[in-house]
């Protein structure tokens, strides 16, 4: 569905990618994962067109132009930011309703966000609160249920879980269980390595811009230098 | 006495508003001054003096002055802002300027540098209520601006282009995923300030009968204190800032005389800059995300 092949993305002097492939297939969930500034969300950002880049990304077949977000949007790939991305200045509804801003169809999208109101029933009863006064687990539900508005066929989760309580974690990767079992296709970006790998069919594991590992996950989840270099250390569990 | 000055400093103040919303809008989505408002104001002004003389209905002159300054936003957008986008902030602040400068001087080609007046009074009558008088232009004056606030306020808060709009003013980066263009929100902001800037330009022609291509220079400045006033994070702070500076300065000529009339506005704009630098309306800089 989605092929990253040979990509570069510099901040003016700073490589943060430095030649990274990465293969996902319809169906699947790929993690990515690696240590604090090894260059997730730089992928990811590249990935959801808000990043010039080098080298090549096609989407079902089709070559991606760099830094044109609206398009990848348009064509399907919706990325939650690092942080959430919660329009802070706007209400709960409002911020659904930006969800639907690149629908055409707007009587379907009206109905797909009253569903999604009963999906995730605070969000509906909350509709007219500042989202700024939510909670983190319900802002990350809103950021997950604005971006599910648009109606992506592949979902970029950038560290969903961080800053969470291990029960909103948990209720988060049951949240990504559910919504792959609806026929998603998932890119998750963690550093809560052993859950995500758990969660995930494969998995890259990122090293300062660069891939080291690859693979199903249960096998990077059994692998020693991974477990070794990244899941014995703090950042593991 | 008080309540004659009461309604000739809210009618000052609505055009402040008018002009204060116009610069907000683009400082508040942009970040950036856009000082050819000012020129936007005074053009408004000239497209609707030009719609009057030739005999043209009252409704014409306004729809006139509004569009007239769109598409000269419009323009600017595409010149002096577009192609400096990604430039620091001060550099597309001085291209306006330039900008401004250019269309006072094309002003003063087309229209002549001599004051343009109006020889019949477009609105004639007055209304008298108890010591109060309020004339037809007054009230027109007033009325439109509260209209122009409402459809503004209408657009921004409640159709899908003023929540873009919002979204953009907030977080760029959040607003392109979510499928929202840059490029047009920004159009989008141009204009609406064009045609806020055209309306005042025109309205207040009106008021005074009277019009020279310098007229943005003195009140343009001031439409930018009242925006401070009101807090550059917020366009809405304008609604209260606007009047308030219009009442302030009436009353100041009224019982202070004419010659300390600018030390009120910008003696409280300097106040404000040092004392509450966010504006009288404006959040915490933690709640910077509130932006529009
Ligand atoms: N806007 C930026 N400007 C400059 N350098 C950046 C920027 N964003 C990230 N970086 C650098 O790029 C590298 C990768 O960062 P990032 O992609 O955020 O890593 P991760 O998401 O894995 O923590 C880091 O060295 C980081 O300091
Ligand atoms: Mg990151």
């Amino acid at each position: 569905m989605l092929e990253a092949r040979n990509l570069h993305v510099h901040y003016g002097s700073i490589a943060a990618v430095r030649g990274v492939d990465i293969v996902i297939n319809a169906g699947e969930i790929v993690a990515l994962i690696g240590a604090n500034g090894a260059g997730k969300t730089t992928i990811a950002r590249a990935i959801a067109g808000l990043l010039p880049y080098r080298g090549e990304i096609s989407f079902e077949g089709r070559l991606l132009k760099p830094n044109s977000a609206e398009h990848n949007l348009r064509a399907g790939i919706a990325l939650v930011p690092e942080g959430r991305g919660i329009l802070a200045g706007m209400t709960v509804e409002e911020n659904l309703l930006m969800g639907l801003y690149s629908r055409r169809d707007k009587a379907a999208g009206k109905a797909d966000l009253a569903e999604m109101q009963e999906r995730f029933p605070i969000l509906g009863q909350r509709r007219d609160r500042m989202a700024s006064l939510l909670s983190g687990g319900e802002q990350q539900m809103l950021a997950i249920a604005r971006a599910l508005l648009s109606k992506p066929k592949l979902l970029l989760l950038d560290e969903p879980s961080l800053g969470l309580a291990p029960k909103l974690t948990d209720s988060i990767f049951d949240l990504i269980a559910d919504m792959r079992a609806k026929g998603l296709t998932i890119m998750l970006v963690e550093q809560k390595a052993r859950q995500t790998l758990r969660a995930a069919d494969r998995a890259y594991l990122l090293e300062t811009g660069r891939i080291v590992r690859s693979g199903p996950a249960q096998d990077l989840a059994a692998d020693k230098i991974v477990d070794e270099t990244f899941l014995g250390g703090s950042v593991g569990r | 006495m008080l309540l004659q000055q009461l309604v000739n400093g809210l009618t000052l103040g609505a055009v402040y508003t008018l002009i204060a919303l116009s610069f907000s809008l683009v400082m508040g989505i942009l970040g950036v001054l856009n000082l050819a408002i000012a020129e936007l104001f005074m053009l408004g002004a000239y497209f609707g003096f030009t719609a009057i003389l030739a005999q043209l209905p009252l409704p014409v002159a306004l729809v006139a002055a509004m569009l007239g300054s769109a598409l000269v936003a419009i323009v600017i957008q595409k010149i002096a802002y577009e192609p400096l986008r990604d430039a620091p902030i001060v550099t597309p602040m001085l291209s306006t300027l330039g900008f401004s400068i250019i269309l006072q001087n094309v002003a003063t080609n087309v229209w002549g540098s001599d004051p343009l007046q109006l020889t019949d009074e477009v609105l004639p009558g007055r209304l008298t209520l108890g010591s109060v008088s309020i004339s037809t232009m007054q009230l027109l004056v007033m009325g439109a601006t509260v209209a122009l606030v409402a459809i503004l306020a209408f657009v921004v808060q409640k159709t899908p282009a003023g929540r873009a709009l919002r979204a953009v003013a907030e977080n760029r980066d959040v607003a392109r995923l979510l499928g929202v263009s840059a490029a047009r929100v920004t159009l989008l902001a141009f204009v609406l300030s064009g045609v806020m800037a055209g309306a005042a330009g025109v309205l207040i022609g009106m008021h005074y009968a009277v019009i020279t291509p310098y007229m943005g220079v003195d009140i343009g400045l001031k439409a930018i204190a009242v925006m401070v006033i009101g807090g550059t994070t917020r366009i809405w702070g304008a609604l209260v800032a606007g009047p308030l500076i219009g009442i302030a300065e009436v009353m100041t000529v009224a019982y202070g005389g004419s010659q300390v009339r600018d030390f009120v506005v910008y003696g409280l704009m300097i106040l404000i800059l040092l004392l509450r630098p966010q504006g009288i309306l404006g959040g915490s800089r933690s709640e910077q995300g509130q932006r529009v």
